[in-house]
């Protein structure tokens, strides 16, 4: 199996596990608990089915959409992950430039493995930085500045990691950032030595962002759980967010809003937009997937900020419901990394090809040929 | 596989299942007949979802919640469950050293392998005791006034066991107490010497509340079952569970009411809390879950007693949805029976940790300081 026969979300999935160590492959696959939440974001879209419309004329479709006062060629992005270099040896060097080939946003962690600056001076195309509030006050200083300075055009602070939560598979496989050589992930490791030869060859595994302050950033082994739970500020509030908004003094969101009194406000401290996210069902499972909680989101704030559906998308149709529910914009993390695993800069850029050769087939079928044209007539629930 | 392995229901379930004979791992796994209700019980808490506040300045939540008149350091607390000896030696002793240690409710069983005494002498945790109403009444009586001698904080009348649940497993592995040895269990023993030994080398079985009343308990090779037909009084009726609120005169439940009039009976008669249960699935199959019931029962009547759920709670978020759907506190039983069995004491401990952990977590995750901010706003069922 290679790229070439990857089709679609599954086939990515399938590869990266074949490429990549069990633990790194648990940590991207997993979730929390028992997983019933990130199974939900999923399958939340199967119980709303999508009504055509016929006879439009579409030989030509449009799938830009502007979110965050940007442009972007299509209605999905991808979204900020941890770690990418874990993944393939270019991690965000070869997201971004993928991104950039695409016209869309990339989101970039905090918890990066390559620096802001050197994102910047890559792509011009729009870009997130995602922010988590640490105890460290001068940590999160650090952070706004550099993305600052690296012109970045949306902050993103994430909400919904005030704790780190039960991700099982990483509890069994020993994930730490660098991976701790367990006896039972060894065998593991060794049995995919392209992996570790590009892991030890390619430059030196870092997190820019933070190792100037932390430990957690150089050779001490921690888990992202641990991570979350001791340097995250727990007793983060909305004030909080309200100052970092009016710090960074540009397009601001709040990621992991899920109910409809939070989005409200988040309008009131002055979000330009939020993620209805659960961290892809990564942090609190039995939660509400997003799908299933968007409708009532955009009723209320949909007119006020830019809404995005962030969470189990593996398909061109999901996407398209819930853009026809109101969401902005969609995106996701597993949506590339399993292409990120499975070939690095072509994997991920054949992932957005698929997905939109998918869109706009979609589109056609539905009778659509710009994004605005879709509405809840479009849909049908269960 | 060990006790270290264990971060969940199935790791438990299946470290006991390879430490038990065969007939006592299925009399704590299996339900009554297809157990469609036993599987619901768990399922139920699916077709709801949570939804968090974020950005809710939450610190340390407080776990604490208060039941049958003493405040427990988080809202889940043991069942009581028949003949723990049978899954460690030290049965109800390891049980009630563990919930000591982390601060919640022991229950104990009428059916328990040690006395109300002997229990009572080696843990000072919050006691439950559970009770059969027999037909020989001086046999009630004596439980009840040995409770309140021994310090007991509550009582709860189990109220879904007027005739025992049809527990086809039960029937397939032979189980009965002390088990009875068939050709096909043999190799089931035979494959578990520590268990064998154990069994063997410690005190001899028997169900220490009621030996001195019945010779059920010790020596004749009996089943559940059997005993529950022979000596509970299927003719209980509600003036027989006020008798043994007024007999008893301290905070009270009955265990196993499922229904909203029910519900408000209990009112009625003065219990202080009532235990939504359906027995963990092993009574009447096809019978309501408790998850599905429990918001029901709340609205009509959770302002004048306390509702404990109890049934299906494997996870944190579990205790948290029951929580918010309108009961005070849960309580579980297979959970930690398999707990038990993998590890003994150290194995309750670990589920208790476990269980803490993850209450506490979620309880950050969804914002929430205290339990009395879990409430209907924070959940929202799906069609």
């Amino acid at each position: 199996m290679n790229l070439n026969d990857c089709h679609n979300f599954g086939d990515f999935r399938k590869l990266a596990k074949k490429k990549l160590p069990s633990p790194i492959f648990h940590y991207i696959d997993g979730a929390a608990d028992d997983e019933i939440t990130y199974a939900r974001n999923t399958s939340a879209f199967d119980d709303v089915d999508l009504v055509p419309n016929v006879l439009r004329g579409v030989e030509n479709v449009d799938l830009s959409t502007t979110i965050f006062g940007k442009k972007l060629d299509l209605p999905f992005y991808l979204a900020p992950t941890a770690l990418q270099r874990l993944f393939h040896y270019d991690g965000e060097r070869a997201v971004g430039k993928a991104a950039k080939k695409y016209n869309t946003m990339f989101g970039v962690s905090a918890l990066a493995t390559v620096s802001v600056e050197e994102i910047s001076s890559m792509i011009d195309t729009p870009k997130m930085f995602q922010f988590y509030f640490h105890k460290d006050r001068g940590l999160n200083d650090a952070c706004l500045e550099r993305a600052k300075a690296a012109k970045f055009d949306v902050m993103a602070l994430t909400v919904d990691t005030i704790t780190g939560g039960n991700r099982e598979r990483d509890l069994r496989t020993g994930f730490t950032s660098p991976p701790k050589l367990t006896l039972s992930s060894l065998f593991s490791f060794a049995t995919k030595p392209m992996w570790g030869i590009n892991y030890l060859t390619k430059g030196k595994f870092e997190l820019p962002h933070l190792q100037d302050h932390v430990k957690e950033g150089t050779d001490t082994n921690t888990s992202i759980g641990n991570y979350f739970s001791t340097m995250l500020d727990q007793s983060m509030n909305w004030k909080d967010a309200e100052k970092l908004c009016s710090q960074w003094g540009g397009h601001f969101a709040l990621k992991g809003i899920m109910s409809v009194d939070d989005a409200k406000r988040a309008v009131d401290i002055g979000c330009t937009g939020i993620m209805v996210s659960n961290h892809g069902g990564r942090q609190l499972d039995g939660s509400r997937a997003p799908f299933d909680q968007l409708a009532e989101i955009v009723d209320a704030v949909g007119d006020k900020l830019d809404v995005i559906c962030e969470g189990g998308i593996h398909r061109g149709t999901h996407m398209l419901k819930a853009l026809s529910l109101g969401a902005k914009a969609c995106s996701g993390g597993r949506l590339y990394l399993y292409a990120l695993a499975a070939g690095g800069q072509a994997g991920v850029e054949r992932a957005i090809e698929k997905y939109k050769t998918e869109l706009i087939r979609d589109m056609k079928l539905m009778g659509c040929t710009k994004i605005s044209d879709l509405n809840r007539n479009n849909l049908r629930f269960r | 596989m060990n006790l270290d392995d264990c971060y969940n229901f199935h790791d438990f379930r299946k470290l006991a299942k390879k430490k038990l004979p065969a007939p006592i791992f299925h009399y704590i796994d299996g339900g009554s007949d297809d157990e469609v209700t036993l599987n619901r019980n768990t399922n139920a808490f699916n077709d709801c979802d949570l939804v968090p506040n974020i950005l809710a300045s939450v610190g340390e939540p407080d776990l604490s919640t208060t039941v049958f008149g003493k405040k427990i350091d988080m809202p889940l607390f043991l069942s009581p469950c028949a003949m723990q000896s049978l899954y460690t030696p030290e049965g109800d002793k390891a049980s009630a050293r563990a919930a000591e240690k982390h601060g919640t409710m022991y229950s104990m069983s009428t059916m328990a392998s040690f006395s109300i005494e002997e229990v009572a002498e080696i843990s000072n945790c919050p006691k439950l005791f559970q009770l059969y109403v027999h037909k020989d009444q001086s046999i009630t009586d004596d439980l009840i006034d040995r409770c309140r001698a021994a310090n007991f904080n509550g009582l709860c009348l189990t109220v879904d066991t007027l005739v025992a649940g049809n527990r086809e497993r039960d029937h397939r592995t032979g189980f009965t107490t002390p088990p009875k040895l068939t050709l096909e269990s043999l190799l089931s023993f035979a494959m578990r010497p520590e268990w064998v030994f154990k069994y063997l080398t410690n005190k001899k079985f028997e169900l220490a509340n009621i030996k001195n009343k019945t010779d059920k308990g010790t020596n004749i090779a009996k089943s559940v079952i059997d005993y529950i037909n022979e000596q509970y009084d299927p003719a209980m009726n509600w003036k027989d569970a006020e008798y043994c609120i007024k007999r008893w005169n301290g905070p009270f439940a009955l265990k196993g009411v499922m229904s909203v009039e029910d519900a408000k009976r209990a009112i009625d008669i003065g219990c202080t809390a009532i235990m939504i249960s359906n027995h963990g699935g092993r009574q009447l199959d096809g019978s309501r879950s408790p998850f599905d019931q429990v918001k029901a029962i709340s609205d009509a009547v959770g302002d004048k007693l306390e509702i404990i759920l109890d049934g299906g709670v494997r996870r944190g978020t579990h205790v948290l949805k029951a929580l918010a759907a309108g009961a005070k506190a849960c309580s579980f039983g297979k959970m930690f029976l398999f707990s038990l069995g993998a590890g003994g004491q150290q194995g309750v401990e670990r589920v208790l940790q476990n269980m803490h952990d993850e209450i506490r977590r979620n309880m950050i995750l969804m914002g929430c300081k205290s339990l009395k901010e879990l409430d209907n706003s924070k959940i929202i069922y799906k069609k």
